[in-house]
Order: structure tokens, then sequence, then C-alpha cells
């Protein structure tokens, strides 16, 4: 498991990866590879905790867009929790949370999503 | 020429507009970081908060992967890694880097953001990185410090940084430079702040200060302590309340408010809570950078302690030499010390057969009369009255003060005490009671003086053979006599009518001793 992924368990059904440090290009990416192999194994339902990861950049919410697009393919969806003020105010900005919700912790995002 | 389908087309568009849209979003969101950077940092005064916020948000604005902020050690001049972000700290701890060479040396020349490329001489494996972005931190125009930012982001992978990012990290850098002398001052602030502080609360001097609404303002805590008052009781109070009892001072700063002018007042009787304390006061106005006139200083010197030592002492040592001690402390010996000294002894001859004719309070109201007598004289001479036992009177001379006169002033002291003893005589003769005699002995020569005693009871005095030599001469004057030894008849003038007698054996003295007898009358 990369550096920047701290946990992944599944949840209700929910897959819940919880992420560490810096949000970038590494740690989107690292997100991608498990979301493309449990997608590849039924799963539609996803769950990214960030409360470790307080800093992110524009490259990392590129790939979580990707993500998106994806899921809405297969009619999946993907909620964020645990998000740093910062964060969720670069999620608002570029346009992430009009296709996703955000929630205050893991239990409450798992009971809306499963 | 090939013709693309209208489908096609549209949806080139659409992929057109939505990555416009992204672009527009990007910058957006520079913009919003680097104004939450501005607000962030110019309410930090932390400098270790300050370095990580603007670390990880042009980290974060400019997807660079990894970032280090270095500052300026003012000691060494060597710049320190403060903060990382994504790099390991230890790897570049162990790295030198200053502004005689390299990276530092270019920055401190153009004080301006650059790109270290690939081709730059740099030690791209240190940071583990392949580019490198970076800004100076600015003191007085004076290189403090540097943003280092690596490896721009892009989901094809690393690439070198753009003429934007310049930009925007000088933008970055620059606010970073304000928010650091902003902080840097009120680092200072506080260091003057607590410095004064500390100087108020540790010196001797009470100190008040009143502003222009007569509110008091400051008070130290000396001025708390003569005022009797807690420090609540006191700030922001007005000065009418505080002083109510104290109608001369009240005038005092009444007339510096309206005049405008200094004033002192030696042994001002400050009136605190039911006590009086002597102060020696100074008021003084204070004047702001426009010399308008702000407030006013108020300086209480206690002299409580002051007084207290002065009586102490002269009950032992004459007005002069107490004054002079308070003059110039140096000159104190109390400690454990062998100087120079004059001792004189005085006894009354025939005391004990005198005493058993009087009942005891006949005996102590003339033993009284005769000792004032005997050390206003000590005391006119600037004698240290050390002891007296019994009937015994013991006089120093040369400590705790020296001077050059010491056995001169044991001599002259000798002679008027039997002046002074013949007209006390003729006061108590008149009162039916037989005259006393007195013998008196002198020597000189070096003894150890200092406080002697136990933590119970502890005495200023002399011991050495010259103390006991002295109380032997004393013993050997006959009524009506002065014995001096040697050491004293060497300094003192001739003028003086002392004759060579025969030499003395004394208890402890192998050899005799030489001595020189003045007879009064």
């Amino acid at each position: 498991m990369s550096d920047s992924i701290k946990n992944i368990e599944d949840k209700n059904g929910v897959i819940v990866i919880s992420t560490s440090g810096y949000f970038n290009n590494v740690a989107g990416e690292a997100v991608l590879e498990i979301f493309n192999e449990k997608i590849d194994s039924g799963s539609k339902n996803f769950l990214v905790d960030m409360a470790d990861s307080k800093v992110v950049n524009s490259i990392g919410v590129s790939i979580l867009i990707e993500i998106i697009e994806k899921l809405q393919g297969v009619d999946g969806k993907l909620a964020f929790c645990n998000l740093a003020g910062i964060v969720e105010k670069t999620f608002n900005i570029m346009g992430l949370t009009k296709y996703c919700e955000i929630y205050d912790s893991i239990d409450s995002g798992v009971e809306k999503l499963s | 020429m090939s013709k693309s389908s209208p489908k096609r087309s549209v949806e080139d568009l659409e992929k057109q507009l939505l990555k416009k849209n992204q672009d527009l979003n990007e910058k957006y969101l520079e913009l919003e970081t680097l104004l939450d950077l501005t607000n962030t940092i110019n309410s930090l005064d932390d400098l270790n908060e300050l370095f990580f916020n603007v670390l990880t948000l042009s980290s974060s604005i400019l997807n660079s992967a990894k970032g280090v902020v270095l500052l300026k050690n003012d000691v060494s001049n060597i710049f320190d890694p403060v903060s990382v972000f994504n790099i390991d700290e230890l790897k570049i701890k162990k790295q030198i880097f200053n502004t005689r060479s390299g990276f530092l040396s270019e920055l401190n020349k153009s004080k301006k953001s650059f790109i270290i490329s690939q081709n730059n001489k740099f030690n791209h494996d240190l940071f583990d990185s392949s580019y490198c972005l970076v800004s100076p931190i600015l003191y007085d125009k004076n290189l403090v410090g540097a943003i280092m930012l690596f490896d721009k982001e892009t989901r094809e992978g690393l690439c070198d940084f753009e003429k934007n990012d310049i930009k925007l990290l000088d933008a970055i850098s620059m606010q970073t430079s304000i928010a650091y002398q902003n902080v840097k001052l009120l680092e200072s602030l506080k260091k003057s702040n607590k410095l004064n502080e500390n100087i108020m609360s540790s010196i001797t001097t009470g100190i008040i200060e009143v502003n222009l609404f007569g509110e008091i303002e400051f008070a130290n805590k000396e001025a708390l302590r003569l005022l009797n008052k807690d420090e609540e009781e006191v700030i922001g109070n007005h000065y009418l309340i505080i002083f109510e009892k104290n109608d001369q001072l009240l005038e005092l700063i009444q007339k510096v408010e309206s005049e405008q002018e200094r004033v002192f007042e030696n042994e001002f009787e400050l009136k605190s809570k039911r006590k009086k304390i002597s102060v020696n006061l100074s008021c003084s106005p204070v004047f702001d950078e426009q010399k308008s006139f702000s407030g006013i200083v108020i300086a209480l010197d206690d002299l409580s302690k002051i007084n207290k030592v002065k009586s102490t002492f002269k009950k032992y040592v004459s007005k002069n030499i107490v004054d002079k001690l308070l003059e110039n402390e140096d000159s104190l010996n109390l400690g454990g010390t062998e100087s120079d000294i004059t001792i004189l002894f005085s006894d009354i001859r025939g005391f004990t057969s005198m005493s058993e004719k009087l009942s005891p309070t006949e005996i102590v109201k003339l033993l009284n009369k005769y000792f004032k007598s005997m050390i206003d004289v000590v005391f006119k001479y600037n004698g240290t009255l050390d002891k007296i036992v019994g009937d015994e009177l013991m006089v120093l001379y040369g400590v705790p003060l020296k001077s050059e006169d010491d056995t001169d002033n044991a001599v002259k002291t000798a002679i008027k005490m039997f002046q002074s003893l013949d007209k006390f005589n003729e006061v108590i003769i008149k009162e039916g009671y037989k005259p006393f005699k007195i013998g008196i002995g002198i020597n000189k020569g070096k003894a150890v003086s200092g406080n002697i005693g136990s933590e119970q009871q502890m005495n200023y005095t002399v011991i050495g053979d010259t103390i006991n030599l002295g109380a032997r001469l004393c013993s050997h004057a006959k009524s009506g006599e002065i014995l001096i030894s040697s050491s004293v008849k060497d300094v003192i003038s001739d003028d003086y009518a002392f004759k060579k007698i025969p030499s003395i054996e004394v208890k402890g003295k192998s050899k005799p001793i030489e001595v020189w007898l003045y007879k009064h009358k």
C-alpha cells in the first residue's frame, strides 16, 4: 500500500479509503488504483476519508474528477468525509462538490452511501 | 482534406469548454488561495506556523510535489531548513546552505524568484527532485530566507516550473517577507516590553505612570508596596482617588499638570494605608512625539530603610561616618578582613568599691551620664563604639571606615575624655558623689574585623593581639593616665606630651613592651 493510503476497508458495501499527507498526483494515483481494482470487483460506492490530508493540489483534484466521471458511467457514488476547511474550499472552487457529498465522519458517510 | 463529422465537432467543443472551465477554476483557486494566504500569514505571530502555511499553500496552488523554507541563522549566517513539506528533513539538515556560492548567492544578488532547471549546477539529488523554483524572503531589503518548491506535478508526470509560477511565488514571497517582518517586530516589541517589565519590577524605586486623563496606567511592584494597594485597585483609577489622603501629593501632581515642569521633594511624607512613609519624590511631566503633554511619571524612593540603617548605626558611630558610609557603600567593610586599626580602652578606677556605697539606681544613673559624656567625645573624633562592658569602653578607629587621622583621633579622644570627665566630676561632686577616675590605653596594629558570633547573636567587632595589648595597656594605666604603645607613638605628632616610661611586661608577650605615658593634670 502506498504511503498516501492509510487504510482501506469495506463498510456495509462502501469502500472507505483513508488517505494520508499531501493529496497530490501521487496520492491521487494511489486512490485511482484502488478505485479501479474495487470497481472491477463490483464495488460502486466509495468514501474518501481525508482526516489526515490537510493539503491538496489541483492534480490530486483532477484525478478525483476522473474517478467521479468513471463512477457516473456505472451509477456509482463517491463521497468525502473529515475535510479540512481549506480542502473543502478547494473542492468547492474546483466544482467537485456539485457531483459528490461531503460528510462529517466515516460513520455518517457510510450510513448515507450504503 | 478530411472533413470531421458535426458530432465530433460538438464533442471537441465540449472538451475544449470543459478544459477552459477547469483552467478558469484553477485560476480562481490560485486567487482564492493567495487571498487565504495573505489573511492567514498576516494573522500569525509564530514563525514556524507562518512558514509551514506558506509552504503548504504555495505547494498546493503551484502543484509542486514538495518544498522547503530556509531561514538565515543570525549567528552563523547559515540558512537552516525551518519548514519542510514532503521532504526528508534529516537528509537536508546536514547540508550547509549559505550565500557564498550556489543558488543562494544568485538569490542574494537578484532578490527575485527564479527557476533552477536540471541544467543548473544544483544538487537535485539532495532533494530527490528534478526541478526547483526558489524565491527570496527579505528583511530590510536583505536576504534572510528562501522558499523552495520542487517538481511541478502534471497528470503526465513531473515538469519544470513556468513563468506564471515565478510571478505567483514572487507574490507569495513578498507577502511572506512582510509577515516575517511583522512577526520579528512583534517579537522585538514583546522582548523590550518584557525587559521593561523586568526592570520595573526589580528596581527599588516606585514608579507610577498617570495618563493625560489622570488615570493610573502603570504602577510597579515597589510603588504598589509603598501605597499598600493591589494592582487591580490602582490601575485604571484616577489619581484623585488613589492619593485622596495625600493632599500635598495631589497639589504637586496638579502643579506638574499645569506648569509641566518636574518637581522634587526630599523626605516627603507619603500617606499609605494606616502609615506614613518617608520618601524622596519626583514628579515629571511626560511628552509624546509631538511634544504634547501626555501624562506624569511619579518616582518614589523609600527612605524608611535608609533611616532605619541610619538610626541603628548612629548608636555605634558618629553621624559623620553614617553619612559617609551611605554615600559610598564600597567603603563599608563588614567582612572578616584583617586591617590596620587603632583601639582605645578606658575604664573607671575603683569602680567596684565606689559602687558598693551606692544604690543600683544611683549607679545606673551615674554610669549613663558618664557614658553619655564620653561617647559624645568618641563620636566627635569619628570613633566607632564597639562595646561597653561594665565600666569599660572599647572604641575602634579605622573600621568600618578608614581615615588617615585614625590614630591621631584616638589620642585626641583620650585627652578630650579627661577634659569631659573633669566637667562631669564637677557636676556629680556638687550632687554629693565622689569623682570618677579613669585610665586609658591605646594600641595600633593589625586586627580582624567583621561580624562575629553565632546565628542567634552576631556583633560587629574586632579580634586579635592588637586588641589584647590595648586592653593590657588600659589595665596598667592609673587614674588620669593614657598609656600608648610604640606603634601609636610612631604615627602621632610629637606635640602631644607623651613621655617614655619603663617598659612593662604583659601576659602573653615574651619581651617587655615599650610604653609612653600622658598624664592628665
